[in-house]
């Protein structure tokens, strides 16, 4: 949408937007480059929600926030349904030759999926290395039965 | 994240709509192919093919992800045995579960908390909730943030299991313009004929490369069991008709339904089979395609 000043047959220029305390409604102001006529178009709550359906900030919010987090949007919106994991911080845990052994009796096409699983689990849980035990406790923890 | 700060501070909204797909392009420049499966009618086998293309691939050593972009009939997760696994956020964006021969996999399922939630966007309250246009712009966005901000890594190919009806295959062109190209999936009824054809409008309309025509659930297999699902015209002459290459067709074996459903693509265990021959010769001609 672009707005022309009628006296100066210009398109407005966008200056700033700027939403009200409660965020239901947002007025986007835009200038004349030739005369500098200002004018605000005001959006109702609906349209301001549509608006912030496209995952974009507006009005204060986009002024001296945290940088958006990957996926904000879908996290954000699913609140309560969406389970998340802090990124595991721990050293690389070391894989034991027994627990090498073990998982090298699986299938080939899960080896790789089951060592990311449980060198995650490790490292979340900070285990140094991966013996068969600790396979055993985070198969039971995982859900992984037969893995 | 390539310029967090760009969108953080930008008061332009359209400024903002152009650095996130900005964001997508960024992050899809690191996967040397993105390809489509889609149909426009449901209950062909998109997902399963998916699947089982991806895993046939994998075994070919290439590097594979898949995005389900069907955000209300996830089941990439479930067909490749990755459900379970939870999202784990990294500062370099969202990191894919991993499934069987480690393809990795992106899908609305590893967001939801157990088997009976549904995909329930928080009510904004107001009006906004109860339009069609805001939920439409909600489920464009949750497919622009899966695409921007999944960690992939390198991968070779990147499948995208697109949902059923035309909608959503538009707004990946938008999202993704430089798609590689799209497969088109049928099965061999007049039904299927009818929507796919639609379908394959809506998409050459839209300008999207369309690599071919594949024909799913081609009679039944193992070959004691010889009646047909179906009797329509031959795949081949219907690829003629929507003027498609004919890339083949992948015959019924209940075993495809079982070990997918368990989560292990039929095709990592019966590679020897017809079905598992046809859908390795499709990931082959896929990569010639490409």
């Amino acid at each position: 949408m672009k707005f022309l000043c009628n006296d100066c047959q210009e398109v407005m220029e966008f200056v700033d937007n700027k939403a009200s305390a409660d965020g239901g409604s947002m007025a986007i102001e835009y200038c004349c480059p030739s005369c500098s006529r200002a004018i605000s178009m005001v959006t109702n709550p609906g349209e301001t929600q549509v608006v912030r359906s496209l995952g974009v900030t507006i009005g204060h919010e986009a002024l001296g926030s945290a940088p958006p987090q990957p996926m904000a949007m879908i996290r954000d919106a699913l609140a309560g349904q969406a389970p998340t994991t802090p990124a595991p911080t721990g050293p690389e845990p070391v894989w034991t030759e027994a627990a090498l052994k073990r998982l090298s009796a699986a299938p080939s096409f899960v080896q790789g999926m089951v060592h990311r699983l449980y060198t995650d689990y490790a490292r979340q849980h900070g285990y140094p290395e991966i013996t068969p035990a600790i396979m055993n406790e985070a198969r039971e923890k995982l859900g992984m039965m037969g893995m | 994240m390539s310029d967090p700060q760009e969108t953080n501070h930008n008061p332009d909204v359209l400024g903002q709509v152009l650095a996130q797909r900005g964001r997508v392009a960024t992050r899809l420049a690191r996967l040397k192919s993105v390809i489509a499966v889609m149909s426009g009618k449901g209950g062909v086998g998109k997902s399963a093919l998916t699947a089982n293309l991806a895993a046939a691939l994998a075994m070919q050593g290439r590097a594979v992800g898949v995005l389900d972009a069907d955000l209300h009939g996830a089941s990439a997760a479930a067909m490749l045995g990755a459900r379970g696994q939870r999202i784990v956020v990294e500062a370099e964006g969202v990191r894919p579960a991993v499934g069987v021969a480690d393809i990795r996999v992106m899908s609305m399922d590893l967001f939801l908390d157990d088997d009976n939630a549904a995909v329930n966007w928080r009510h904004p309250g107001g009006l906004a909730a109860d339009t069609f246009v805001w939920r439409g712009a909600m489920e464009a966005n949750a497919l622009r943030e899966f695409l921007s901000d999944t960690a992939w890594g390198e991968l070779d190919y990147l499948l995208i299991d697109m949902p059923p009806g035309a909608d959503r295959f538009e707004t990946l062109l938008r999202l993704v313009p430089d798609l590689s190209g799209a497969l088109v999936v049928t099965i061999p009824s007049q039904v299927s004929h009818l929507i796919v054809r639609r379908a394959i409008s809506a998409a050459r309309q839209a300008q999207a490369r369309l690599l071919g025509l594949v024909e799913n659930m081609a009679g039944l297999t193992p070959a004691e069991v010889t009646d047909e699902l179906f009797r329509g015209r031959p795949g081949e002459a219907f690829a003629a008709e929507v003027a498609l290459p004919y890339l083949g067709q992948v015959p019924f074996d209940p075993r495809l339904a079982r070990t997918t459903d368990a989560g292990r693509p039929f095709v990592l265990e019966h590679a020897d089979t017809t079905a598992g021959r046809a859908i390795t010769a499709l990931a082959k001609q896929l990569e010639a395609l490409i």
